[in-house]
């Protein structure tokens, strides 16, 4: 029979016994299901643009494209530049307050 | 190289998007439209097959990854995390045609051949359409009026910046010049039979019903439905009466709060402007007035006048439940109906002792007009208190009247002069801290949009406990100049042409500009007082037409100046359109 769409073969219903989610992954989903993720991704764009961070990034990022010419540079390049400098470069107030947030969070729910 | 769009410089597409787009057909991208989810708050798109999805990869089943692509072709979820691994290439690279997938969290188009995001104008136009559909149901619910969809404001800075669709201007095709057509009613269709054979009756005449005794409430609305700027209000939908009943009914549910004399007013609007020549039953406007002015629900023959106050006090109170208290009353600030009826007295005492002037100023909504006793004047009688008639004294031996004939321009002279307050009517005079003897004189500081003058035709007397009908024939001009009795004027006319400043100046500058006034409409009242008729007559593209309850007729104007006015309805001359071109049925 002709497939309309080029699929991936389906993947087994059988779960490798031994591979328990781990509690990264528990927390990850519980966070998406309840909103919350939004909410904190909401509230970390918002401090980040406040305090500047963004358009830090936004002046690496183009001075970079001035370096290297307009089409020569591409989205993996971009990321692969400015991630360590934007990981290191985030006020500790921001990881202090979004820290706590989850923390709240994970008090409330029922893990 | 790239193109220029709208002077945006938008990047060519890579030769994998082109052959995608080649081979997928003119809507490439249509089954991923419907998987865009944007949330209100930021207005950021995202893709997701259900809005509950939890993207994961399908590969190595992480969601945690920042960055899950879409394969366009058989969404297929993967992640991409150079350098460490790219899924998300693995899959491109394995199934040739996969090369274009989406970003599931931004909604950017991502070629994983070429490693770098890539631009597609459709895609980007289904993008910006989800997040203007979210962006405008959020602010209609915010206060605004359904109808304002005020897109632009309302898109956050990075949309603006990011996605642009070019304007393209649309004119129907033969299709949609059929569906058009199909569902639309021409405004002057020679088909419609018209009363009169000769000539086309003009828009918006229709008959209303009787429905028992009601042609007290005929007669007031077909004058109020041929008020220019009432009728102007109505037709453009400035008051929609869906739109109203879906607001108090969403506020409080109980009878009284869908009481709303304006959208009966608006639904009676829409009817008699239709096209429909056949008549017009206002049932439900009876009985929205009946709930309002319940001591005046019956079938018996009302009084018009009364009628029309009542009307208007209706419309004012049901807008104030809704909005704030205007500040300033006679303003017209409050609701349509004092905007467009509402005038303001000046009313000014002089001591004769000291001469200390006390003024007042009082809103009045019409111009109560009295009939003289021929016997001599008694005091004037003016309570011109808030949104009330004041009264105007007619003379019929004025100066300007030859035969006795009182008229209109007379009873407002009168009305405007000053007028001793004998011995037994002293006033307190805040200087001298006494009663005194002083003179009163009224005049108008701001004219109304609409002036109705109305004549005290039924006399109530209560000493000899029985009311009577006066007959008198009162003159009423079809154009009036109200100039002379502005406070600008008067005033000017007692200190002899004076320059000095008085309050108010700007504004009774732009009265003197417009004070001439276009008579459009009379209520006549025949018969008795308890066995009587009103019959109204409307001035449209200057021709008379009488309108009797359910028949309209054409008729002389000869006929209008010798009838017995009751009402009169002037408007402000720029408002009024004398002689409306007609043009011929297309």
């Amino acid at each position: 029979m002709k497939h309309s769409v080029n699929r991936p073969p389906t993947p087994d219903g059988v779960v490798d016994q031994g591979k328990e989610p781990t509690l990264q992954e528990i927390i990850n989903i519980k966070l998406i299901e309840s909103g919350e993720k939004e909410r904190l991704m909401e509230l970390l764009r918002e401090r980040l643009i406040e305090c500047g961070w963004k358009d830090e990034m936004k002046a690496l990022c183009r001075a970079y494209i001035k370096k290297k010419g307009r089409n020569n540079v591409t989205v993996d390049d971009l990321v692969h530049l400015i991630t360590p400098k934007g990981r290191a470069s985030i006020p500790d107030s921001i990881k202090a307050e979004l820290l706590q947030r989850i923390r709240s969070f994970l008090v409330s729910t029922a893990l | 190289m790239s193109s220029k769009i709208n002077g945006q410089v938008s990047p060519q597409p890579c030769p994998h998007l082109v052959d995608f787009r080649s081979r997928n057909g003119s809507k490439p991208f249509r089954a991923l439209q419907d998987c865009i989810r944007v949330k209100p708050p930021g207005g950021r798109a995202a893709i997701r097959r259900e809005p509950s999805e939890v993207p994961r990869c399908s590969t190595c089943e992480e969601s945690s990854r920042p960055r899950l692509y879409a394969c366009v072709a058989c969404a297929a979820v993967s992640c991409h995390a150079p350098p460490l691994h790219s899924h998300a290439s693995a899959h491109a690279l394995s199934i040739p045609g996969h090369e274009i997938a989406v970003d599931v969290d931004r909604a950017e188009i991502f070629c994983c051949a070429c490693r770098d995001q890539v631009y597609d104008r459709d895609f980007d136009a289904a993008v910006v359409l989800a997040q203007t559909i979210t962006a405008t149901a959020t602010t209609s619910t915010s206060g605004s009026t359904a109808m304002q969809c005020n897109v632009t404001g309302s898109q956050p800075e990075n949309l603006r910046k990011r996605r642009r669709v070019d304007y393209r201007p649309w004119a129907p095709d033969s299709r949609e010049h059929v569906i058009i057509g199909n569902h639309s009613i021409p405004l002057h269709d020679a088909t419609n039979a018209s009363l009169i054979s000769s000539t086309e009756l003009p828009w918006g005449l229709r008959g209303l019903n009787n429905l028992g005794n009601t042609c007290f409430m005929n007669s007031v609305l077909q004058a109020l439905l041929h008020t220019p700027p009432l009728r102007d209000y109505f037709l453009s939908d400035r008051h929609n009466r869906y739109y109203c009943q879906q607001k108090n009914g969403a506020i409080n549910g109980t009878k009284n709060s869908r009481l709303c004399l304006a959208c009966d007013m608006d639904a009676m609007f829409s009817a008699v402007f239709s096209g429909d020549r056949t008549p017009y039953s206002p049932a439900k406007f009876l009985y929205s007035w009946w709930q309002h002015a319940a001591n005046l629900a019956s079938y018996e023959q009302q009084d018009a006048h009364e009628f029309f106050i009542s009307m208007l006090d209706g419309i004012h109170e049901k807008v104030e439940k809704d909005k704030r208290k205007s500040q300033s009353p006679g303003s017209g600030d409050c609701c349509i109906a004092h905007r467009i009826f509402s005038g303001i007295l000046r009313s000014d005492v002089m001591c004769l002792a000291c001469g200390f002037t006390s003024t007042t100023y009082d809103p009045c909504v019409d111009f109560s007009l009295d009939f003289e006793p021929n016997q001599g004047g008694s005091g004037k009688s003016s309570s011109a208190k808030s949104h009330n008639s004041c009264s105007v004294e007619v003379d019929c031996m004025g100066s300007n009247q030859n035969c006795g004939i009182s008229t209109l321009k007379s009873c407002l002279e009168r009305f405007t002069r000053a007028e001793r307050l004998g011995s037994d009517q002293k006033f307190f005079c805040q200087k001298c801290q006494v009663r005194q003897e002083s003179l009163k004189q009224m005049s108008i500081r701001k004219l109304p949009l609409v002036s109705c003058f109305h004549v005290k035709r039924f006399e109530h007397s209560s000493i000899r406990k029985m009311s009577r009908k006066v007959d008198r024939y009162l003159q009423f001009p079809f154009s009036l100049d109200m100039a002379p009795y502005l406070s600008s004027s008067i005033l000017r006319s007692r200190f002899g042409n004076r320059i000095f400043p008085f309050d108010g100046d700007d504004q009774d500058a732009s009265n003197e500009l417009s004070s001439e006034f276009e008579l459009f409409a009379v209520v006549t009242h025949t018969g008795r007082l308890d066995a009587g008729h009103y019959v109204t007559y409307l001035r449209l593209s200057n021709q008379w037409y009488k309108c009797d309850d359910a028949w309209i007729t054409r008729v002389n104007e000869s006929i209008v100046r010798a009838a017995q006015g009751y009402m009169m309805f002037y408007v402000q001359k720029m408002l009024y359109y004398k002689a409306s071109e007609k043009q011929d049925a297309s």
